[in-house]
């Protein structure tokens, strides 16, 4: 075997493997283009048209040690990254006793009804942290911070329902077109991302926007792509040598 | 021949700059949108490609048909470790606009970095210089983008795929693992 060969068999050999022990379950492929598009919205009750195909949406839990009182910082998240929440040290206090806080996210079957003039935009997610051993009930010295998905359609802000009702919160959207939005939260309960009742959804313009940035690029790669092969195709015609005539 | 051999390493280090300042021109293009970074990057990456297209190899390399092969069957490797991750869920529907991206881009990647990048460092330092040099300058790219945490495993891919580039003597099969690779994103990511 050449040596280039032989030098190319022993990094790609070397290179796959250590691909492969590199590899945890955080790592992602390449993927290299526009943004992977994010996989379909998790309802809990489904809409009728989207009820064929629709993955329920998961649960997600963390515990959290505690020392004087207070409750380590983390950042627990559903399974399918729909809910992620996010504190520091001491933004929790535990019951006296506890050594361990349990934080559990969870989507609500059966939702306290919306206020008159809102809809709820997807799932009602139901957060709480309980003391352990004990399941006494956690405080909160600092508001966490809260990050909701909502599902394509209309949105203007997340609720918040800590037993008294529902009530609107300042809520910061996420730029780019991606379908999250965040808040600063007050306590344990419910929250819900909201639109009001019979509010349109994204505007023709912004629909037209998002498939203009996909075409484009598609466009882009289309016409670059052809005018490369056509000029390699050119480039080998040229090069061709030419066949020596016979004299006759 | 003295002169070649002196002028080499500009023109490998020129070409290294030139891929690496595409990326940070990605980058600093982000806030514009995906259109116009990615749309940038990829002219960049074609400019330096086509710029060096003259530059055919002289080595020998395997028939396209057995480097295609080559270049699936790398690209199922490097699958194989996302494999095991749940399915994402995404439909299949919309996949085939977003893969023909995927794959242009990648393709663009590879005959920049293991096409012009490859030759030039080759030419200049031998192939085991370049196929580092390619590893180093896939990791690098890809920073911006995915933070310092996927550079180890993207520069084992970048190892991998210039391996390729060295056994095959074609850039096709790094292109086809490549975007092999990158669909996998589809499926898994």
């Amino acid at each position: 075997m050449m040596p280039t060969r032989r030098v190319g068999l022993v990094a790609l050999a070397l290179g796959l493997m250590a691909a492969a022990l590199l590899h945890t379950r955080s790592a992602r492929p390449l993927y290299d283009g526009i943004v992977v598009p994010p996989e379909p919205y998790r309802w809990e009750s489904p809409p009728p048209n989207l009820k064929a195909g629709n993955k329920p949406p998961l649960s997600g839990e963390v515990i959290l040690p505690v020392q004087n009182g207070q409750v380590a910082g983390g950042g627990p998240q559903t399974g399918d990254n729909q809910v992620i929440m996010f504190f520091g040290p001491g933004f929790f206090k535990a019951p006296a006793g506890a050594q361990a806080v349990k934080c559990t996210i969870e989507p609500e079957a059966n939702p306290p009804a919306a206020p008159s003039g809102i809809d709820i935009r997807g799932n009602v997610y139901r957060i709480n942290c309980v003391g352990q051993p004990g399941d006494g009930p956690v405080t909160i010295a600092a508001m966490y911070h809260l990050t909701m998905r909502f599902p394509p359609g209309a949105f203007k802000e997340i609720q918040y329902n800590g037993g008294s009702g529902w009530r609107a919160l300042p809520t910061l959207r996420s730029g780019g077109g991606d379908p999250y939005a965040s808040v600063n939260a007050p306590g344990f309960g419910e929250y819900a991302a909201t639109a009001p009742t019979g509010a349109p959804g994204d505007s023709i313009v912004t629909i037209l926007g998002r498939y203009l940035e996909f075409y484009g690029i598609l466009a882009f790669v289309i016409i670059f792509g052809v005018i490369a092969i056509i000029q390699e195709i050119r480039r080998r015609r040229h090069q061709q040598p030419t066949t020596p005539r016979k004299k006759t | 021949m003295i002169q070649v051999r002196l002028a080499a390493p500009r023109r490998a280090a020129r070409i290294t700059v030139l891929v690496l300042g595409a990326a940070v021109l990605r980058t600093l293009l982000l806030p514009a949108g995906d259109l116009v970074s990615t749309a940038t990057f990829g002219a960049c990456l074609l400019a330096i490609s086509w710029r060096e297209r003259g530059r055919s190899s002289s080595e020998p390399h395997w028939g396209r048909g057995r480097a295609l092969a080559a270049g699936l069957a790398t690209g199922a490797v490097l699958l194989v470790p996302v494999a095991a991750m749940p399915l994402s869920g995404r439909a299949i529907s919309a996949f085939w606009e977003w893969a023909a991206i995927a794959a242009v881009i990648a393709t663009l990647e590879e005959t920049a970095i293991r096409g012009a990048l490859y030759q030039r460092w080759t030419e200049e330092a031998g192939p085991a210089v370049a196929i580092v040099a390619g590893a180093v300058v896939f990791a690098l790219i890809h920073l911006p983008r995915y933070g310092f945490g996927a550079m180890p495993p993207d520069a084992a891919v970048g190892l991998a795929l210039g391996g390729l580039r060295a056994l095959t003597g074609r850039v096709l099969p790094c292109a086809v693992a490549h975007t092999v690779a990158d669909w996998g994103a589809w499926f898994w990511a």
